[in-house]
């Protein structure tokens, strides 16, 4: 019988080491036709200061956007054209990492602009004005108008870690990117992207000869002394605290939800909370619990899941991502928008009185079904399926050598060596008891904050709703009514009046965000 | 006689193990650098089996030939996707609670999505558990049987999978040039469908056994497993577990989109993004052995990616646009080849696209620099090698060529075209197809009325 070998192939290979005190992971793979190479800083946008939000974010950009060792960026990319070459910046709350990929046939004349753009880029004003402009239309414009979705997971974490390093998107505001100049961009390069806060990885075919070369340039970056900046903690909400942001032409209501979590990868429970978040609400996944009775049983929206930690991208990625490791944490449940009053009043006769669309609803059904597994743990039947699902899967998580080199990397920022492999071994010894132990002891559902991204015609009759625990009856099409199991409708009966912990409900122009 | 009998025995045994054709284990020369073995069931099921060196791992793929294009009937837009969904609906043996179970016991990262031309069905995980898949995916294929309200309810999944979509303005623009670029082929619409269709569906059940009934049959479907496996072992799953799949005698026709007289415009009003246009002309329909689809691919990337002139002057130097680029999509019939420009200022729609006709012309009126032609065709090769770094993406590569002839070695002969592309094949392609009268413009702004002419 064969297993899935293919992290113990890759362990096999890689070493860590401290040279230089920088910390470098190496991933040697010989029959691989790149050459992957990623430069990491401890920065990320926690280090921006209060006034600066997005300091990071366009240092990083102008970094692998721009010119650097006096070759233009049209150059550079001329350049890298025949090899296919190529690189970006990835920046999130506490890291910045930038990924260089090159077929192996060329990676000698590639590796001069790896050097480059770390150790000389040329911050010019012109490449400056057009990258600024980009992160200004972002957070002027493009981040309420691209996926309600991801805006209202962003909006969530402006609640959850309101006035914290932590608040802000990773672009900024709308002010504070007016404020960035290129003088500051070039101070904030010397003073955060340092050998002191810098870790390294290579994987593919590279020679030792490169290896040695790409630590000892790495090296000559910034001296400046620097020391990461602790993130801000999520905030414990008073109650619920519902934020409704109202657009002007939502088509449906967009909703997240989250409260603080004690736990990340680090700790050895958090497996044991991976198993119990797997069954409630694993990403993109047709049999968890929250999908199969909002969207399965109810047919009322795409999807249903549940995160203990930030999931980057959730809408393209079917498999976690690397690159985004955090040690201040939430848990959260996202549910993908569900119909309006407006839309179902055109779409069904029968639904023509109804006064608000199906948000209340579902957040009441996603809640509860917490609550449910609060009171009665996971079963053994479903915590071995669940576990030996996750046993599996998580072995999917690093297929490329950029997604194990990304995962490698993230293991030593929770001080772990391979956290794939020893969360194998956490899965393997976790009992169902040490489950219910850690969904018990890290969720609740009496303190919460809520976001939902609605149209303008829903927001009023919604937020009165949520705040005065009105009843919210679930308003069914006659064609899925007709054939619902009386146990559906029965417990729909139960979740219409479901008592949720609401003490404050807030409805904010969607113009007003993120200024 | 002897030699009668003969020919019958092997035709016997043809028909009893398949027809296996096509295979080639030699990649000298190829794109793609593993051997793509193909075995063709007696059904008529296509079943490709490309063996990669990674321990313990498999991506399987089913594709389903079939896509927005088939929907040729009034209000059934979107039905193949919708469809997608109620593939995940269970069967008799594995009743949807079953299926979930079984599914979550594989351990794989397991999902499908639809497309204009077709619908895949994927899943990637332990190799191990490679049989399970093959019944799995062979119960649903011939088996599916869903009630009449699990088909009600599904729809209201699409119904919020449009919901979630059209937050976008460009999904909203998309669905606009569609319709507008084409009046008569089904391309008019997009792979979601018409928002009126959607909410139509619950009523959709009958057609939706004869959808069923015409296109999940054999003869629409490839079967493709990559990875930690052999041909032989594969063959023989595909036989255990499809051999007995009944090929049907539907034929698709897919009716013919007239050509296109004068320019057309369409414009959504929306000033909550960056105002965006896009030039639509009409392409080609892919082929592996004409030359217009790769020299257009070749075009694309020498005239409108981040290395073009068009890209240094209006994206680096003018700072006029946000982004700029252009291609045609693959498509089995002919599609679009389009340009897309986010601006900076809506203002200056009408000098960027002046700009853009310019090089157009240009492109049409002299030959492209060949040393620019030579690095191109170098970025082309290694684009492709530097992205089929695991069983996924390697199947999901082939399964792109297989929707678009049958045939997944399309991918070596793609690319065996791309190194004759020419200069003058180049002037060919953009005098072709860059005709104004078969342009559609599409616009996003804050105006009533899209500002290009």
């Amino acid at each position: 019988m064969k297993t899935l070998k293919i992290t113990i192939a890759f362990l096999l290979l890689f070493t860590a080491s401290h040279a230089q005190a920088m910390d470098v992971v190496e991933l040697k793979q010989s029959n691989s036709n790149k050459v992957v190479f990623k430069v990491r800083f401890m920065n990320g946008a926690v280090a921006d200061s209060a006034d600066k939000k997005g300091l990071t974010f366009a240092t990083a950009s102008l970094m692998a956007q721009g010119g650097a060792g006096g070759i233009s960026y049209a150059d550079i990319q001329d350049k890298m054209k025949p090899w296919a070459a190529g690189y970006s910046v990835a920046v999130d709350k506490q890291v910045t990492t930038f990924t260089f990929q090159v077929p192996v046939d060329f990676v000698d004349e590639f590796y001069p602009l790896v050097k480059n753009a770390l150790l000389t880029p040329d911050f010019s004003e012109k490449d400056f004005s057009r990258v600024m402009k980009s992160q200004q239309n972002y957070v002027d414009q493009v981040v309420r108008a691209s996926s309600d979705e991801d805006y209202s997971k962003f909006a969530l974490e402006d609640q959850l870690f309101r006035g914290g390093n932590m608040q802000s998107l990773l672009q900024g505001t709308s002010a504070s990117v007016k404020t960035i100049g290129l003088d500051d961009i070039k101070a904030h390069y010397k003073s955060t992207f340092t050998r002191n806060n810098i870790s390294l990885g290579i994987a593919g075919n590279y020679s030792e000869d490169l290896l040695k070369q790409f630590k000892a340039d790495m090296a000559k970056i910034s001296a400046a002394e620097y020391t990461p900046v602790a993130p801000s903690k999520a905030r414990q909400a008073d109650g619920i605290e519902v934020e409704i942001i109202a657009k002007d032409s939502a088509f449906g209501s967009a909703i997240f939800t989250g409260a603080p979590l004690a736990l990340t990868r680090a700790d050895d429970e958090f497996a044991a909370l991976m198993i119990a978040n797997s069954w409630m609400g694993e990403h993109r996944k047709s049999y968890s619990r929250l999908y199969q009775k909002i969207r399965q049983t109810r047919s009322m929206n795409y999807g249903d899941y549940s995160y203990i930690e930030w999931y980057s991208n959730g809408g393209r990625h079917q498999l976690p991502p690397s690159g985004v490791p955090r040690t201040s944490n939430y848990w959260s449940i996202w549910i993908r928008p569900v119909q309006i009053a407006t839309q179902l009043q055109s779409q069904y006769p029968e639904l023509a009185d109804i006064e608000i669309g199906h948000a209340h609803f579902a957040l009441r059904l996603a809640i509860r079904e917490f609550d449910l597994l609060i009171k009665s743990g996971l079963t053994q039947a479903d915590f071995e399926a669940t576990r030996t699902f996750l046993r599996s899967y998580s072995k999917l998580y690093a297929q490329s050598p950029a997604q194990q080199l990304g995962w490698l990397m993230d293991s030593k920022f929770y001080g772990r060596h391979d956290y794939l492999t020893e969360l194998d071994a956490l899965l393997k010894n976790t009992t169902l008891e040490q489950v219910n132990i850690a969904l018990r002891k890290h969720w609740q559902t009496d303190n919460m904050f809520v976001t939902i991204i609605t149209d303008i015609s829903e927001a009023p009759a919604l937020a009165y709703s949520l705040i005065n625990n009105s009843p919210s009856p679930m308003s069914y099409s006659n064609l899925v009514k007709s054939g619902l199991p009386a146990e559906v409708l029965a417990e729909d009966e139960e979740v219409a009046v479901y008592q949720l912990n609401v003490k404050t409900v807030n409805v904010i122009k969607s113009a007003n965000t993120f200024q | 006689m002897k030699i009668v009998t003969k020919t019958l025995v092997m035709g016997l045994m043809l028909l009893l193990l398949g027809n296996s054709y096509a295979t080639s284990k030699d990649t000298a020369g190829k794109i793609l650098p593993y051997p793509i073995y193909q075995q063709k069931l007696a059904n008529g099921l296509n079943v490709v089996t490309v063996p990669v060196d990674s321990p313990g791992l498999v991506s399987f793929h089913i594709v389903t030939r079939v896509g927005a294009r088939n929907e040729v009937e009034p209000g059934v837009t979107g039905f193949a996707h919708f469809f997608e969904h109620m593939m995940f609906r269970g069967t008799d043996k594995y009743p949807k609670e079953k299926y979930s179970a079984a599914l979550k016991s594989t351990g794989a990262a397991a999902n499908a999505n639809a497309t204009q031309d077709r619908t895949a069905y994927h899943m990637t995980g332990n190799a191990a558990k490679l049989e399970l898949m093959f019944e799995l995916e062979s119960d649903r294929f011939l088996n599916l049987n869903y009630s009449e309200h699990e088909f009600k309810t599904e729809a209201g999944a699409v119904k919020g999978e449009y919901t979630k979509n059209f937050a976008s303005p460009y999904s909203q623009i998309n669905e606009k040039r569609s319709e507008t670029a084409f009046t008569t082929h089904t391309y008019s619409h997009t792979t979601m469908g018409y928002f009126k269709d959607i909410v139509d569906m619950p009523n959709q059940f009958e057609y939706s056994k004869v959808f069923f009934d015409r296109y999940y049959r054999p003869e629409f479907n490839t079967l493709l497993v990559v990875g930690d496996v052999t041909a032989k072992q594969v063959n023989a799953l595909a036989e255990k577990y499809f051999g007995k799949w009944q090929p049907g005698s539907y034929k698709s026709v897919v009716p013919v989109e007239p050509k296109q007289q004068e320019t057309r415009f369409v414009h959504l009003q929306n000033g909550t993004i960056p105002a965006y246009f896009s030039m639509s002309f009409k392409g080609p329909a892919f082929s592996d052995t004409k030359i217009d689809m790769p020299a257009l691919d070749v075009l694309a990337s020498i005239v409108y990616s981040n290395t073009s002139e068009l890209y240094k002057k209006l994206v680096i130097d003018e700072q006029k646009v946000r982004f700029i680029s252009g291609g045609a999509g693959d498509s089995r019939d002919p599609g679009l080849f389009t340009i897309h420009v986010s601006m900076m200022e809506k203002d200056d729609m009408p000098y960027v696209m002046t700009e853009i006709k310019k090089a157009i012309a240009k492109v049409k009126a002299e030959d492209v620099d060949a040393k620019i032609l030579a690095t191109t065709k170098s970025n082309l090769k290694y684009s492709f090698a530097m992205g089929i770094d695991t069983p996924g993406a390697i199947a999901q590569s082939l399964s792109h060529y297989i929707q678009l002839t049958g045939d997944p070695e399309s991918i070596n002969r793609l690319y065996a075209l791309y190194d004759k592309v020419t200069v003058e094949n180049i002037r060919m392609v953009a005098n072709k197809y860059f005709k104004m009268e078969q342009l559609t413009v599409a616009t996003i702004s804050e105006d009533e009325k899209g500002a290009l002419k």
